[in-house]
């Protein structure tokens, strides 16, 4: 029983997935057809590409909640210097993801300064990004976006549905997890979330390494981004709204502790495109686009209970077990 | 005498252990009653169960003539039961007045308080427990002790007849714990019944009437203080004959290794000291003496404001930790749970956790030399563990402060600073602790051990260092020590 409740703790996402996969593929026509995953793919890279930062943030202990509106910055200012100028449409991605950087620089900046969790410092900044992205684009759609940007996302090799995103997608997350795993970044990342101060006295660089994750999620962030509106074709303000919540919902449904100190990437992509598979299914079976929210908002306060379920079976065996040896 | 409160028959299950097996215990009223057991023992799961705040699986409570299989926390207050746990149960935020009356009707309003009723009831509390902790004074702004002190007023205001305290002088000084005791024997004459948990042998025989033992989870023997000797106390606990002595296998002190100079900051002034390869250099002081923040600013984590720290002759200036650690100066943390160890991870990621980087070849940790480096320690140390992947929490208290012991010895620190090396740790345990000490200060490294148990103080240093409001106000020479002079010192007096 034990064994089995750790298994499923740690895979619960990938088993969760092919559940809801088959369940989708048994009702309805074409899920497993492989323009369909690939689409699946293709629609949620940007989603996956910024997961892959904030799954950083929160295995060392903190939580973002600006993610949307950040991103939004990013596609606005994107949209705006592709439409207004005739800056390179390259120079204009490089300078895309360098604001994206310095927007999480300020965040972590500001956290140091501060000395508050984070998860308060991007409350209150989310909102601040939100004034932000409406005053620069006066609630208007930026679109009619370059060709030869769009292709950065839509440009597709070998399958008319194997897109230059989804190809960028699996890239970086073959990279983050090879940092995820075997690094001493990644066991300094652990260490902060399972006990900052412990890792602080063990001589490890906290602040300097809260920089160097920052750097990280600017970067994801930032590309994300740009693959999103790359996609749509157009950026407004409200363009990757709400967005922290399908990511926090697929990073938890991942494995990730809420305390920090546990997850794996590959568990937190399971989670994101088990979000997304739920909306793709209910959308193919017809239901109410509504619902999703509730499937959503259902599914994270069941695994923030699972989680809170684990750390207490976990304290009733901090006081009761003995030394083994 | 008819017994005041009973516990019968209590057995409480968790999944997969027995933290209570069968046990029964009888409390008279106006007796001190003392409950010893090593950590584990189930001294805390019975004062949860007593309190009503834990539901034991089989068994009663009889207090008052009415019997509760299953106690809610609103009988136990009811009854008269009251308990101070370690962690206080103290609103900071509000008054001392405000904490004493919580949950109780002051005045003759329904729903409003009379606030100045309030302030002077807890006022006339306060003055009976000699206490000058005035009644409008916000909780955050007291002591540890005041706490304490606030603690037992509460019990008071609820008319308490029963006071499950556990371990009271865990967190306080000397002088406090005197002061604690002497209000304890108070309530007493008054007809309070005290259930009083300590880990400290001495203080339980100068306090306490009778005693309890626990032993895993199950009952070993009540009797008499008087009738028993502190061996068979001993005995009873760890279930075997024990001697407490100190080892001392080390030679004399060799080569300066560190020593500061007017070092000053964070509640330090002007401290001058010096620390040798191969001798154990003790400091005391009271609580707030400034012996952590000591141990802060030589291990890197806090900055000094002023004055110099030299290692082996030269002269460093400490940004962070890992400076520090550079230095070779490692810190065995108070806290070991919250500042040293990573309780959710292996032994096998704790112990090297100081040295990923070193470790680490094109930033891939290699695995092998980490696990090889934990046996190295695992072996050295003795740490009882049923695999290296075994998670530090489940350890015993013993084996974790072994962990973080080995943590700083495997990135080569060969100066210690051990802060509170030994508590919380059970006297089974304690011993391995000390030999470890000594080997290690044998083997050349240097140590300091900042430590509140005075016979741990004079038994292991080879020196002494007092330490009283941030200033050294005192230094002993192993052939110098006494009790009286550390006290002395550690209360202010500089010896003219």
């Amino acid at each position: 029983m034990k064994k089995a409740m750790d298994i499923a703790q740690k895979n619960l996402a990938i088993m969760l997935l092919i559940i809801a996969a088959i369940l989708f593929g048994v009702t309805t026509k074409n899920f497993f057809s492989v323009t369909n995953i690939l689409n699946i793919f293709n629609q949620n890279a940007y989603l996956i590409i910024a997961a892959c930062g904030i799954a950083l943030i929160m295995i060392g202990g903190d939580l973002d909640m600006s993610v949307g509106y950040h991103m939004s910055i990013c596609g606005v200012l994107c949209a705006m210097m592709l439409t207004r100028t005739t800056i390179p449409v390259w120079v204009i991605v490089l300078l895309t993801i360098i604001i994206s950087v310095g927007i999480s620089m300020i965040t972590t900046f500001l956290t140091e300064l501060l000395g508050i969790p984070r998860i308060f410092v991007t409350i209150g900044e989310s909102t601040l990004f939100q004034g932000v992205a409406y005053v620069l684009t006066n609630s208007k759609t930026v679109s009619d976006l370059p060709v030869s940007f769009k292709q950065i996302a839509q440009g597709t090799v070998g399958h008319p549905s194997l897109t230059y995103a989804t190809l960028l997608m699996a890239l970086i997350v073959i990279i983050m997890s090879f940092v995820l795993s075997k690094t001493y970044f990644e066991r300094w990342v652990f260490a902060m979330g399972g006990n900052i101060t412990s890792a602080r006295l063990a001589g490890i660089r906290v602040r300097k390494m809260k920089y160097s994750i920052g750097v990280i999620v600017g970067l994801a962030l930032g590309i994300a981004s740009v693959i999103l509106i790359g996609r749509t074709g157009a950026a407004a303000a409200n363009t990757a709204a709400g967005t922290e919540i399908n990511i926090l919902t697929g990073i938890l449904l991942g494995g990730v502790s809420i305390r920090g100190g546990e997850g794996k990437i590959s568990n937190c992509v399971a989670g994101i495109l088990l979000i997304a598979l739920i909306g793709n299914g209910m959308q193919l079976a017809g239901w109410n686009p509504y619902y999703q929210y509730i499937a959503k908002g259902g599914i994270m306060l069941g695994v923030l209970g699972f989680d809170m379920f684990q750390m207490r079976r976990r304290s009733i065996m901090n006081n009761q077990r003995k030394e083994e040896a | 005498m008819e017994p005041i409160l009973e516990v019968r028959n209590i057995t409480k299950r968790y999944p997969g252990v027995v933290a209570l097996d069968d046990v029964s215990l009888s409390f008279e009223k106006g007796e001190i009653h003392a409950i010893m057991g090593e950590n584990g023992a189930g001294k805390s799961t019975l004062i949860k169960i007593i309190a009503g705040a834990e539901a034991p699986t089989q068994g009663s409570i009889e207090i008052g003539g009415a019997s509760y299989p299953r106690m809610h926390p609103m009988d136990a207050k009811k009854a008269g039961i009251s308990v101070i746990y370690q962690e206080f149960n103290l609103i900071p935020s509000m008054s001392v007045a405000e904490n004493l009356f919580i949950g109780e009707k002051v005045g003759k309003s329904r729903y409003l308080p009379d606030f100045k009723e309030m302030y002077k009831r807890a006022a006339d509390f306060l003055s009976e427990l000699g206490s000058n902790i005035k009644p409008e004074t916000l909780v955050f702004e007291l002591s540890t002790s005041q706490k304490q002190l606030v603690e037992i007023a509460k019990a008071m205001v609820q008319n308490c007849k029963v006071l499950i305290m556990d371990e009271p002088s865990a967190a306080i000084s000397v002088a406090e714990v005197d002061n604690m005791l002497r209000i304890v024997r108070e309530l007493k004459e008054k007809g309070v019944t005290i259930i009083y948990i300590s880990h400290r042998i001495d203080e339980v025989f100068g306090l306490c009437d009778r005693i309890s033992i626990l032993r895993d989870g199950k009952y070993v023997t009540t009797g008499f203080l008087k009738d028993m000797t502190r061996k068979d106390l001993i005995r009873h606990m760890v279930g075997r004959e024990l001697s407490e002595t100190y080892p001392h296998t080390r030679g004399e002190g060799k080569e300066l290794v560190l020593s500061t100079e007017d070092l000053s900051g964070n509640g330090d002034f002007h401290i001058d000291m010096n620390l040798r390869a191969g001798e154990i250099l003790g400091v005391a002081g009271l609580v707030g003496a400034g012996r952590t923040e000591l141990a802060k600013m030589l291990c890197g984590d806090v900055r000094p404001l002023s004055g110099n720290i030299y290692v082996k002759g030269t002269k460093k200036n400490f940004k962070t930790v890992s400076d520090a650690l550079d230095s070779g100066i490692g810190l065995i943390p108070e806290d070991r749970k919250g500042e040293g160890l990573f309780m959710d991870y292996s032994v096998d990621w704790n112990i090297p956790s100081m040295c990923f980087k070193r470790l680490a070849k094109w930033g891939i940790v290699k695995q092998k030399d980490a696990e090889a480096l934990t046996d190295e320690y695992v072996k050295a140390l003795r740490i009882k563990t049923p695999s290296t992947r075994q998670v530090v929490r489940l350890l015993s208290g013993g084996n974790q402060q072994k962990v973080v012991v080995a943590r700083a010895l495997a990135y080569r620190a060969d100066i210690l600073i051990f802060d509170e090396p030994t508590r919380g740790i059970d006297v089974g345990t304690k011993q391995e602790i000390y030999k470890l000490m000594d080997a290690l200060a044998s083997d050349g490294k240097a140590i300091i051990m900042i430590t509140s148990d005075m016979e741990e103080l004079l038994g292991m240093s080879d020196r002494i260092i007092v330490l009283y409001e941030g200033r050294k106000t005192g230094e002993l020479l192993r052939s110098e020590f006494n009790q009286d002079a550390v006290l002395s010192y550690a209360s202010g007096y500089t010896g003219d």
